[in-house]
């Protein structure tokens, strides 16, 4: 293996981990405020791919119009999702079980209701850029450079928010103990709210640059899980372990896939039993036994 | 009128019925003390008031109104507890905790103000400002719990067990806070174990037994009664 190769492929691995981060850092978040996977991510980041395609293909819009839309329409399908699913189960107390039984309900829908509605077929955005950078004997391709850039973006506005803000302060503080926050004032149900709607701006444009880089049908909610094992691998509930776990997963996964690409699927998944066999708080998680 | 009252108050968990028709006045600008033995259901009044445990019947009143039922709506009107076990944010640095007391206020300068004060109160604090809240000791953390409590600038203030597991020195400190929380024109609910120090501070108190509220007066009254030099006291009765 060559340098520039071996390069080549890192660039190829941050790429990939750049997406997993928009998208793990949804399931992060959500979990360390109520405790458990929300699995409808992964349909909220399918949507999110569909609006980025119709936006293109029917709109005619420039990418950063239509990246826009994404977070948008992902954003406001996460609230609806919270409002319409999880905020019942919440006022009645339920237990963590129910929370991911529905979520893989809604994720189920989402995927059955694009396809009665759109159809089934997979289908491929228009090429967006096709030129490529050459850098130091380095030939990168614009979309990925520019893939790069978005989700650094992105995540460094969301740990801004996380860090510094009095909003990300009352999400911190919730994450630790709701009952304490409310104690101070805190309302839970805004905090639940700005939680869910951050997480599903990312997903909206995770889900296009998903689109961007391979194809859009409605399985891809499926696909998208190894944005899970990213955020089980870092720590359930942490986002700097979010986005470590994610760019070392898309890293090794690039690697694992350009020694055998037959083993890709199976070392992520590998990697997340061996996780929670091992270190359930993964990386940097919160130590809780209740993973769920 | 009393600045909160409480009628009839009935707090069940189930099957379990932890308070059974409480009624109580707290007075503006005084100490209210609540002895009671565990398992009394203490905490269960002030989560009551709080609006972090449901009530089934039964009316709290603050300045002759029924209180709000979400929890952060109450805190607005200007009641803030101090939790049992502190319930401190142990991923936040101290700082953060107290600037979260001050959540919903707009005041720049107040929140300056009472930070200072909080300082002034408990130096520890400010040597330890930066200093992640879940490693500090268990005292500091009752320091930390009370002086994020100040920083809500309520006009009542509910402690609950601010004493519990410290040194007697510190348990000392912790009272000569609360008669300073006093001073500043603040209206104290006070639960406690301590019943010596509880009532001593106390210009009204109240004896909780099994969700029912069996003896009321005034501190120093109470302090002199036989029955409760022996059951809270741990004195004989003469
Ligand atoms: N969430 C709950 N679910 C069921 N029972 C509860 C709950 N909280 C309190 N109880 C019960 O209600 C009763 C009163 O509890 P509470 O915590 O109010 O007592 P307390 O006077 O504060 O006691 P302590 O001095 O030990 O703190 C107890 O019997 C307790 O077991
Ligand atoms: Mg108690």
């Amino acid at each position: 293996m060559n340098l520039q190769y071996f390069l080549q492929q890192l660039v190829n691995g941050i790429c990939l981990g750049g997406m997993y981060a928009l998208m793990s850092v949804g399931y992060s978040l959500v979990y360390s405020i109520m405790n458990f996977s929300n699995f409808a991510h992964g349909g909220v980041i399918m949507v999110g791919a569909y609006v980025g395609y119709f936006a293109l293909t029917a709109l005619h819009v420039p990418f950063l119009p239509a990246f826009l839309l994404c977070g948008l329409g992902s954003g406001l399908l996460a609230i609806l999702i919270e409002r319409l699913v999880y905020s019942p189960l919440r006022k009645r107390h339920a237990p963590s079980l129910y929370f991911i039984i529905s979520a893989m309900g809604a994720s189920i829908f989402l995927e059955n209701f694009v396809i009665a509605t759109i159809d089934g077929t997979p289908r491929n955005y228009p090429t967006l850029f096709a030129n490529s950078i050459s850098l130091g004997g380095l030939s990168l391709g614009v979309d990925s450079v520019l893939m790069i850039i978005v989700s650094a973006i992105s995540l460094l506005v969301l740990m801004f928010i996380i860090q510094k803000t009095k909003i990300g302060l009352a999400i911190r503080a919730c994450s630790y103990n709701e009952k304490a926050g409310t104690l101070m004032g805190i309302n839970s149900s805004l905090v639940i709210f700005v939680v869910f709607l951050m997480g599903g701006i990312l997903a909206g444009f995770a889900g296009m640059l998903y689109g961007m880089r391979f194809i859009v049908k409605p399985t891809i909610g499926q696909v998208t899980n190894k944005s899970f094992v990213a955020a089980v691998f870092g720590g359930l509930g942490s986002l700097p372990g979010a986005i470590v776990g994610s760019l070392l997963l898309g890293v090794m996964e690039i690697f694992v896939a350009s020694f055998n690409s037959n083993l890709r699927d199976l070392f992520v998944y590998a990697l997340l039993i061996l996780v929670l066999v091992i270190k359930p708080s993964g990386l940097m998680g919160k130590v809780v036994e209740d993973k769920a | 009128m009393s600045m909160l009252e409480i009628r009839d108050l009935n707090v069940y968990y189930g099957g379990i019925h932890a308070l059974k028709g409480i009624s109580l006045d707290v007075e503006e600008g005084q100490i209210v003390s609540m002895i009671g033995s565990n398992g009394a259901g203490k905490s269960s009044m002030m989560n009551a008031i709080s609006g972090i445990v449901k009530y089934q019947s039964g009316d709290i009143l603050y300045r002759g109104e029924k209180l709000p039922t979400m929890a952060n709506k109450i805190v607005k009107q200007g009641i803030c507890q101090v939790p049992e076990g502190r319930l401190i944010f142990a991923n936040l640095t101290t700082y953060e905790n107290l600037y979260l007391g001050a959540y919903l206020r707009k005041d720049k300068d107040g929140i300056e103000r009472d930070l200072k004060r909080v300082y002034e109160i408990f130096p520890r604090l400010e040597e330890r400002k930066h200093q992640i809240a879940g490693t500090l000791s268990g005292g500091e953390q009752q320091m930390l719990a009370m002086g994020r409590g100040i920083m809500s600038a309520p006009d009542l203030i509910m402690l609950d067990e601010p004493s519990l597991g410290l040194a007697p020195l510190l348990v000392n400190t912790i009272f000569e806070t609360i008669l300073e929380i006093k001073a500043m024109g603040k209206t104290i609910l006070l639960v406690e174990q301590n019943a010596l120090k509880a009532l001593s501070v106390a210009d009204n108190a109240y004896v909780l037994e099994q969700g029912r509220i069996t003896k009321s007066g005034p501190g120093r009254d109470l302090l002199k009664d036989p029955k409760i030099a022996e059951a809270y006291l741990g004195k004989a009765a003469h």
